[in-house]
C-alpha cells in the first residue's frame, strides 16, 4: 500500500515533466465517433480550430450557427474546424446523431480522455481552442461576448475573439488575448 | 494491533501528502456529503420537477450519474442563484411553489462538487412524472396546430397563435396547465383568451400556424385572472367558487417567448383546461398599475417608473404579476396600510425578462379600504447593462414588442361583496383605459402615421368621455387615409359627441361621397340633422339608412322616433315594431313606442312599453322616471301602478344623487299617487329647492307642492 501511493506521487510528478518537455506536434490521438482513430492537431492546415461541446448544453446548441458560419468562412484559407465532444462518458453513437442534427457537416471527435480539452485548457463548452500551423495552442476560450453570465445573454455580441483569433494567425500575429474564460456547460473529466 | 495501525497512520500521512485539494474535502468522512443522503432530496423538491427526462428543463437531474456529471455546474449556478430560478425576495414561504434553496443547501452543493460521491446506503426513489398531468385529467386538452418550426438562430422569438376552446355551453374553468412541447426553445408563455374573432383573423392571415407581432387588443385576461406559463410553475387550480367563465366561440390565445436552441425546432405546445362543476360565485378584479408614457434616453442607468392607486373598498390580494421587458432592474411593489404601516408586496433586485412569474401568495393579504398600492421600476439603458438588446442604447419608449419597454404590475384581487368589485373594477377599468391610450400616444410618437393606432386611440378617448382627443386622432387618421368612408364616419361620430355638429355634418358626407349606401353613416348623420333642428333632411337621411340596411335596428327606432315627432304615429309605430323584431329587448325601442302611445292617449299601453324600457336599462334615468310619471299621474286610472311608480322613481333619484329637481318632482309625484302626502311634501320642497335655476319648473312644482299639502296626488291632464 504505501508503495503504491509512493508510486503515485512519483508518477504525477513525471507526468508534469513530460508534459512540460512535449513537443508541440507529438500526436493527440483521440477516435471519432466510428472508433477510427483520428489526430486533429496533426492536420498541415495554417490553423485548426477545436471547438469543445456536449450533447446535453443548451449553450454550446445555440453556437452551433456561429461555429458553422465561421467554419466556412474560413474553409477557403485552409482552416480546418474540430467538433470535439469533451464530456467523460458521451456516448459515440449519441455525439454522432447530435453533431448530425445541428448539421456540422463538420469533423468529429470524441475526447474521452480529455486528451484534447487538456491540450487546449478547455474548462467549457462551448469552447474553442486556435492552434497555429506549428500546432501551438495560440487562443482559447469563448467564441465571442454573447453570453456574460448564465441566464444573461446580449442580443448581439459585441466582441468576436475566436474570428479575431483566427485572423492574427493566418496574418502570422500573436493574437492580443490569448485566453478568455467562456460562458457554459464545465467539461467533465471525471468518471462519477 | 499496533503495528497495523501505525501503518495506517502512516498511509494517511502519506496519501494526505500526494492528495490534490479536490480530493482532501472527501477525506473529512464525518462531513461527507453525498448524492443519497443530501444532495437528492433537495434536487428531488427543488430541481427535478423541470429537470427531468420530458420535463421543461433542458437535461435531468434525477440519478446520481445525472447530478455527479454536473456536480461543479450545480455548485456554479446555485451559488449565484441562478438556479432554481427565483426571482423574489421575501421568505421562502411567502409565495406558493418556491422553488428556493437555503444558504446551507447552497452549501451542500459546493461541498459536494468538491468530491461528487455517491454515498452508501438505497439511493432515494425519485419523483415520478407519469407523461400525463400534474394537475390531473384535463376536462379540456387543447393541442396548438404544427407546421410551426423555430429557425436554430437569432435572438428570442415571440409568436401568437390563437386556437379554438371548443365547449358545447358556458364552463367554468379552475386552471390550465401548460405543456411546451418542445422544453429546448419554448421559454414562457403569455396566455390570454378571445372572445372576438380579432386574434383568430391575425392568425388566419399568416400562412404558417400563428403569427408574428401584437396580442389584438381583443384578447384578454379572463375575468380577474392571470394565465401564463414559465418553466416549473404549474398554477394550483383555484376554488371552484373563483373560477373564471368560458363561453361557446372563445379561442384560447397563447404567445410564446422562444430561445432558438441552434437547430430549426419544431413547437407545438398541448395545453389542459380544468373545469368547476357548478357556475362560479365571486370573480376576483385584475388592477394594473404603471406608466406607458416610457420614454428612456440612451445611456441613462437609472430611469424610474413609478404609479400608485388608493383602493376605494375592502380587497384581499391573492397574486401579483410585475411586467417589463430587457431593461429593468429593480422591480418593487409595496402596499402603504391606512394606519401608516406598510409592507413589500414583491421585490425582484435583478430583473430577468425570461422569467414572467406570477406570484401567488400562501396567505391572502388584507388590504383596508384606503390602502395605496404602489409600483416603482428602475431601468438601465446604459451600455453596462448586457441585457440590454440595442447596443450602443438608443431612446426607448413604451410598447409592446420586446425592444420597447414596458412596466406593469398586475395585482388579482378579491372583494368581499358584488357591490365593492363593481366599485373597484369601474374604477379601476376607468384607470387602466386611460394608461392604455397614453401607450397608444406613445407608440404614435414613434410611428406617427400609424392610422390604426390613431382609430384604436381615438376609440379610447371616447370611452374615456374625452371627445375632443377622440377627434384629433380620427381626424389624423382620416387625413392619412382619405379614401376610406370608415375613418371619415369615426371622424363623424366624434365631432357629434364633442358637439361640434355642423363639423360633424360635412364628415358624414364625406363618408357618405365615398360610399354612398353607408347606413350608419347616414343614421349618424341623420341624428346629428336632428339635434341641428333640419328635421326634413333628418328624416331623408333615416328613411336612407333603412333602405341602405333593412336589418340595422337603430336606423328603424331613429327614424321611427324622427316620424313620431312630426305626428305621422303610424309609420312610427310601424318602423319601431321593425326595430323590435330586430333586436327584442331594444330598450331606447321600447321607450320611443311608450311615447307613441301617449301621443295616441292609450296610457295603458304607454305605461306597459315604458316599464319595459326600464326594467331592460335599470341605470336608465330617463326611461325609470317617465315610467314613473305615467304609473302615478296617468289620467286612466287604468295605467295608474303607484307600487311601481315609487320604486322607479326611487332609483332614478338615487342615480342622480338626489340632485336633479325634475327627478325629484316625479318622485314626489310618485309619494303622493301611493298616498305618501307627507313624503311627497318634503320631496317637492327639496326640489324645489334644486329648481332655482328653471323658474317655469319651479312653478310647477309649486303647484303640485299645494295640491300634496291639501293631501291630494297629481294627474297629468295633457
Amino acid at each position: 500500500m504505501l508503495g503504491r501511493s509512493s508510486s503515485r506521487v512519483v508518477l504525477f510528478a513525471s507526468l508534469w515533466l513530460l508534459a512540460v518537455a512535449m513537443p508541440s506536434r507529438v500526436a493527440a490521438q483521440v477516435t471519432d465517433p466510428a472508433g477510427r482513430t483520428v489526430s486533429p492537431l496533426t492536420a498541415s492546415a495554417p490553423a485548426t480550430v477545436l471547438v469543445f461541446t456536449a450533447v446535453d448544453c443548451p449553450i454550446s446548441d445555440r453556437y452551433a450557427p456561429e461555429v458553422k458560419r465561421l467554419a466556412a468562412r474560413y474553409a477557403a484559407r485552409g482552416v480546418r474546424f474540430w467538433i470535439v465532444y469533451a464530456n467523460r462518458g458521451e456516448r459515440a453513437e449519441a455525439a454522432r446523431a447530435h453533431a448530425e442534427s445541428f448539421g456540422y457537416g463538420l469533423p468529429v471527435a470524441m475526447d474521452a480522455s480529455a486528451t484534447l480539452a487538456d491540450r487546449a485548457h478547455a474548462e467549457v463548452t462551448p469552447e474553442a481552442a486556435v492552434f497555429d500551423a506549428q500546432g501551438r495552442l495560440a487562443y482559447h476560450g469563448r467564441i465571442d461576448d454573447r453570453y456574460v453570465d448564465f441566464g444573461v445573454d446580449r442580443a448581439t455580441p459585441t466582441t468576436h475573439e475566436l474570428d479575431d483569433a483566427l485572423t492574427a494567425v493566418l496574418a502570422g500575429r500573436a493574437v492580443t488575448t490569448p485566453a478568455v474564460p467562456a460562458v457554459g456547460c464545465a467539461i467533465v473529466r471525471q468518471t462519477p | 494491533m499496533i503495528a497495523r495501525s501505525l501503518a495506517r497512520w502512516l498511509l494517511a500521512l502519506v496519501v494526505g501528502a500526494a492528495l490534490t485539494p479536490a480530493d482532501a474535502g472527501a477525506q473529512g468522512a464525518a462531513s461527507a456529503v453525498t448524492f443519497n443522503q443530501h444532495l437528492a432530496p433537495v434536487l428531488h423538491r427543488a430541481c427535478a420537477q423541470c429537470h427531468h427526462a420530458g420535463g421543461a428543463g433542458p437535461f435531468s437531474l434525477v440519478t446520481f450519474a445525472d447530478a455527479a456529471k454536473r456536480a461543479k455546474q450545480l455548485a456554479t449556478v446555485t451559488t449565484s442563484g441562478f438556479m432554481p430560478p427565483w426571482q423574489a425576495d421575501g421568505h421562502p414561504t411567502e409565495f406558493v411553489a418556491q422553488p428556493r434553496l437555503t444558504p446551507d443547501e447552497v452549501a451542500l452543493f459546493r461541498r459536494w462538487a468538491e468530491s461528487p460521491v455517491e454515498g452508501t446506503g438505497v439511493a432515494p426513489v425519485p419523483p415520478r412524472w407519469p407523461d400525463g398531468w400534474y394537475l390531473g385529467t384535463p376536462d379540456l386538452v387543447v393541442t396548438l396546430p404544427a407546421g410551426f418550426t423555430l429557425p436554430g438562430e437569432n435572438s428570442d422569438a415571440f409568436r401568437i397563435f390563437a386556437v379554438p376552446l371548443k365547449v358545447p355551453g358556458t364552463r367554468y374553468v379552475r386552471g390550465i396547465e401548460f405543456h411546451p412541447g418542445n422544453a429546448r426553445v419554448v421559454h414562457h408563455a403569455n396566455i390570454r383568451i378571445d372572445r372576438t374573432s380579432g386574434s383568430r383573423r391575425l392568425d388566419d392571415a399568416d400562412p404558417l400556424p400563428g403569427y408574428d407581432g401584437l396580442m389584438a387588443r381583443s384578447a384578454e385576461y379572463p375575468d380577474g385572472h392571470f394565465l401564463g406559463w414559465t418553466p416549473g410553475q404549474i398554477a394550483p387550480l383555484v376554488d371552484p367558487d373563483l373560477a373564471w367563465r368560458l363561453d361557446p366561440g372563445t379561442d384560447l390565445v397563447v404567445q410564446l417567448h422562444m430561445q432558438p436552441s441552434g437547430k430549426p425546432e419544431p413547437v407545438q405546445p398541448v395545453i389542459g383546461l380544468y373545469f368547476a362543476d357548478t357556475p362560479a360565485t365571486r370573480t376576483p378584479s385584475i388592477l394594473r398599475l404603471g406608466s406607458q408614457g416610457i420614454d428612456i434616453p440612451p445611456g441613462d442607468g437609472a430611469y424610474v417608473v413609478q404609479d400608485r392607486y388608493t383602493l376605494p373598498v375592502d380587497a384581499t390580494l391573492l397574486a401579483v404579476q410585475p411586467h417589463a421587458h430587457y431593461r429593468a432592474k429593480d422591480v418593487v411593489g409595496t402596499a402603504q396600510f391606512p394606519d401608516g404601516t406598510s409592507r413589500t408586496l414583491i421585490h425582484i433586485g435583478s430583473w430577468d425578462f425570461r422569467w414572467q412569474h406570477v406570484y401567488r401568495y400562501t396567505q391572502p393579504i388584507r388590504l383596508p379600504k384606503g390602502t395605496t398600492l404602489s409600483m416603482r421600476y428602475v431601468y438601465d439603458n446604459s451600455p453596462g447593462n448586457p441585457r440590454n438588446p440595442q447596443t450602443p442604447p438608443v431612446r426607448v419608449r413604451w410598447g409592446q414588442r420586446s425592444f420597447d419597454e414596458m412596466g406593469d404590475l398586475w395585482f388579482q384581487l378579491a372583494t368581499a361583496s358584488d357591490a365593492d368589485r363593481a366599485a373597484l373594477t369601474g374604477e379601476v377599468q376607468r384607470k387602466m383605459t386611460a394608461e392604455d391610450l397614453i401607450g397608444l400616444e406613445t407608440m404614435l410618437l414613434s410611428t406617427p402615421d400609424d392610422s390604426e393606432l390613431h382609430d384604436d386611440a381615438g376609440v379610447l378617448a371616447l370611452l374615456l368621455g374625452r371627445p375632443a382627443a377622440a377627434v384629433g386622432h380620427f381626424r389624423a387618421s382620416a387625413t392619412r387615409r382619405p379614401g376610406d368612408a370608415a375613418a371619415h364616419y369615426n371622424l363623424g361620430t366624434a365631432l357629434t359627441q364633442a358637439g361640434l355638429f355642423d363639423d360633424a355634418v360635412a364628415a358624414y358626407e364625406q363618408a357618405l361621397k365615398l360610399r354612398p349606401r353607408y347606413a350608419r353613416a347616414l343614421s349618424n348623420l341623420a341624428d346629428t340633422l336632428v339635434v341641428l333642428g333640419r328635421t326634413d333632411e333628418a328624416l331623408a337621411r333615416y328613411e336612407a339608412a333603412v333602405r341602405a340596411d333593412p336589418l340595422m335596428p337603430e336606423a328603424h327606432n331613429n327614424l321611427g322616433a324622427a316620424l313620431w315627432r312630426r305626428g305621422d304615429l303610424l309609420r312610427a309605430e310601424r318602423e319601431l315594431n321593425e326595430a323590435l323584431r330586430l333586436r327584442p329587448g331594444y330598450a331606447e325601442a321600447y321607450f320611443n313606442r311608450g311615447h307613441t302611445a301617449v301621443k295616441d292617449g292609450r296610457l295603458v299601453d304607454a305605461a306597459g312599453h315604458f316599464r319595459l324600457a326600464a326594467s331592460l336599462k335599470p341605470d336608465w334615468v330617463a326611461a325609470l322616471t317617465t315610467a314613473a310619471w305615467v304609473f302615478a299621474s296617468a289620467d286612466d286610472a287604468e295605467a295608474r301602478s303607484p307600487g311601481e311608480a315609487v320604486p322607479l322613481a326611487e332609483r332614478a333619484a338615487l342615480l342622480t344623487g338626489r340632485g336633479d329637481a325634475r327627478t325629484l318632482d316625479v318622485l314626489a309625484v310618485a309619494y303622493a299617487s301611493a298616498g305618501r302626502y307627507d313624503d311627497a311634501v318634503s320631496t317637492a320642497r327639496e326640489a324645489q329647492a334644486k329648481a332655482a335655476a328653471d323658474p317655469a319648473l319651479a312653478r310647477e312644482i309649486a303647484r303640485r307642492l299645494a295640491l300634496f299639502e291639501r293631501r291630494q296626488a297629481f294627474i297629468d291632464r295633457q
